[in-house]
């Protein structure tokens, strides 16, 4: 268990979301994307924190940070596909070419 | 190679195959838990680095978010339980290439670099760690999390209440149109989005464009809609 | 603890603990409703031989991937569960500093596995049943997790092993007397058991258990058990001081409590009745998280 295995999984992972957010039409898959892809630098963050800082505890606090980011996202992410939908009754990104009109 | 290396391995093999799948199954239900499942194995991965606090948190933090999401999924996607196939991509080889560029460019980053090697110490009290730079030198950035928290919650509530300020949110909601600019499709909800949060899920069959998805979205439209169903306002449906 | 001797061991105890939940159930619920007790130690073994033998129902175009792994997932949870639990000092079978969390996290993982069975035999009770028990099972968690908090301030760690040595002095059930009764709820909820069963329930003609049949069925109800032992112990070992005890061994003290806490659990499964969905919600919302917060407050004063 190396850091650099561990980076490169993180790389897989992160890569994965990367295409699943930019592939995927509906707003709820294109979230799961994005958490993909928060999932992968979480896991190089515990890497680097484990193996490259000697357990320095500002690395744990990013990871904290991390996970944080993820709720907001999910929470917000959530809130915003509620409230397009009530306007819009969109539920894919396309439906959405024309919200600046 | 140590169990640790082996149980490292075979966690990330099925972090990132899960991951993968993601995807790349039908069943949204499925796809929701395949990814739980890609986090747990980031957990336990963590639980491995000595990282007992962050891995188990991941964990439970987790399973609750996709539980949600799941929840969502259903509420949000067309085909939840997978029964027809599905393939709901744009701009997709797009995708694909920016995906291996930036796993081919992170991973020759990290093969180039020298990294440094410092493994945290065996003794190394990381969860006493943890709880004092949470509450000791990183308060204000751990408050800040707090309150960034707090303004998420007040904001999702907000955004996804249907009460607004100019009187209900989804009055006068219209589907998308079909093409840009065109008549918009799917039925649309009278009297003052009374029950719009439903109204309109036709408009699915119209952009998906595939065969699959006008089976639900005519069933979406007709469904459940006892109150405006004589009204005779169908047009539009496209597909 | 090495792993080949503890196993086994946890595993054989988890069997005999199967078959105590699955007895006192039968005879508790007998004796509830005024019939003699009759075979009760015998019955739920005959009773899983005829489930055997029954008809094997099917859905129409169920998961049947995760139909099968529901139950899986719900049972190796315990089985996790009862490994963190510690059956003598330092002794268990998972040696994590932070085992209050994993469990934190199991009980989570036990909600998307209760979804899951109620999601996967594509059938409109199940799903009901899934869903309402989405709904009560999240908000109950926080309870969990309240109240495992404040068990482990006394101990300053959020190791179990921890916990059990913090009340040598004095049990945390008296320490903090709000503790034990939250986590009992989140004991039923945890089990889908009476005043919170609102997956597995009658008036939704079986919940999420409702297409079960045969070996399904069986193993689903196994799972059920298995979580009632593993949450069980975790009780006693957060509450009523593990293994601590005078004159018998550690692993038979703790056996005896959570055998207590069952009794408890099974008694109030049978007693109290089930509310409505809402009004669930707001009892827990409203009454039981508030009181959760006033027992860390008592834990954190206590600990000062």
């Amino acid at each position: 268990m190396t850091l650099s295995a561990i980076l490169i999984v993180s790389a897989a992972l992160f890569g994965i979301g990367l295409y699943g957010a930019l592939s995927q039409k509906s707003f709820v898959m294109l979230m799961m994307g994005l958490e993909l892809m928060l999932n992968g630098s979480l896991l190089a963050t515990m890497g680097f924190w484990s193996l490259a800082l000697g357990g320095a505890p500002k690395g744990q606090l990013l990871a904290i940070i991390i996970m944080a980011v993820m709720a907001i996202e999910l929470a917000i992410g959530f809130a915003l596909i509620v409230a397009v939908y009530r306007k819009r009754q969109a539920d894919v990104t396309e439906a959405l070419e024309t919200l600046a009109r | 190679m140590t169990m640790t290396d082996v149980a490292f391995y075979l966690l990330s093999g099925f972090a990132i195959w899960t991951g993968w799948r993601v995807f790349r199954v039908d069943s949204m239900i499925r796809a929701t838990f395949l990814l739980l499942l890609s986090f747990t194995s980031v957990g336990l991965i963590g639980l491995l680095l000595s990282a007992s606090y962050l891995g188990a948190a991941t964990i439970f933090m987790m399973a609750v978010e996709m539980m949600v999401m799941g929840l969502f999924m259903v509420m949000f996607m067309m085909n939840p339980a997978g029964l027809n196939p599905m393939m709901m991509v744009h701009q997709h080889r797009l995708s694909i290439v920016a995906g291996l560029l930036i796993f081919a460019a992170m991973t020759g980053a990290v093969l180039l670099t020298p990294l440094p090697s410092d493994p945290v110490a065996a003794d190394r009290p990381v969860l006493r760690d943890l709880g004092i730079e949470l509450l000791g030198d990183s308060m204000l950035i751990f408050e800040t999390a707090g309150v960034t928290l707090l303004a998420t919650m007040l904001g999702a509530v907000v955004l996804s209440s249907r009460r607004g300020r100019f009187g209900p949110t989804d009055a006068g909601s219209v589907p998308p149109g079909l093409s840009a600019g065109g008549p918009p499709a799917g039925r649309q909800p009278k009297g003052g989005g009374s029950h719009g949060g439903h109204g309109g899920h036709g408009g699915h069959g119209g952009q998906g464009g595939k065969g699959a998805h006008d089976g639900h979205g005519g069933g979406g439209s007709h469904g459940g809609h006892g109150k405006n169903g004589g009204d005779g306002n169908h047009g539009g449906h496209g597909g | 603890m090495s792993l080949i001797v503890g196993l086994p061991a946890l595993l054989a105890l988890l069997l005999i603990g199967l078959w105590a939940a699955a007895a006192l159930d039968t005879a508790i619920g007998r004796l509830i409703v005024g019939r003699p007790v009759g075979m009760a130690a015998t019955d739920p073994l005959r009773a899983v031989v005829a489930d055997y033998l029954r008809q094997r129902t099917d859905t129409e175009a169920p998961d049947h991937l995760n139909w099968l792994l529901a139950p899986g997932y719900y049972f190796l949870l315990a089985v996790v569960g009862l490994a963190l639990v510690p059956f003598a000092p330092d002794q268990s079978l998972i040696a994590l500093d932070t085992s209050v969390v994993l469990w934190g996290a199991a009980e989570a993982v036990v909600v998307v596995a209760v979804f899951l069975h109620g999601w996967s035999p594509n059938a409109p009770f199940p799903l009901i049943g899934a869903y309402r028990y989405v709904a009560i099972g999240l908000p109950v968690m926080l309870l969990s997790m309240f109240v495992l908090i404040a068990a482990s301030i006394p101990a300053q760690s959020l190791d179990l092993r921890a916990v059990v040595e913090s009340q040598r002095g004095l049990w945390n059930v008296i320490r903090q007397p709000l503790g034990l009764p939250l986590f009992l709820a989140v004991v039923m909820s945890l089990t889908l058991r009476g005043p919170f069963d609102y997956a597995d329930s009658a008036d939704l003609a079986g919940g999420t258990s409702a297409e079960d049949g045969g070996p399904r069925w069986i193993a689903w109800q196994t799972a059920r058990a298995a979580m009632l032992v593993a949450a069980c112990a975790i009780a006693a070992t957060a509450f009523l001081g593990g293994y601590l005890g005078p004159v018998l061994p550690g692993w038979l003290w703790l056996s005896l409590k959570t055998l207590a806490v069952m009794v408890a659990v099974v008694l109030l499964t049978h007693l109290v009745p089930r509310m409505p969905v809402a009004r669930m919600l707001t009892l827990i919302w409203i009454v039981l998280l508030p009181i959760a917060f006033l027992d860390l407050l008592i834990a954190g004063l206590g600990a000062l």
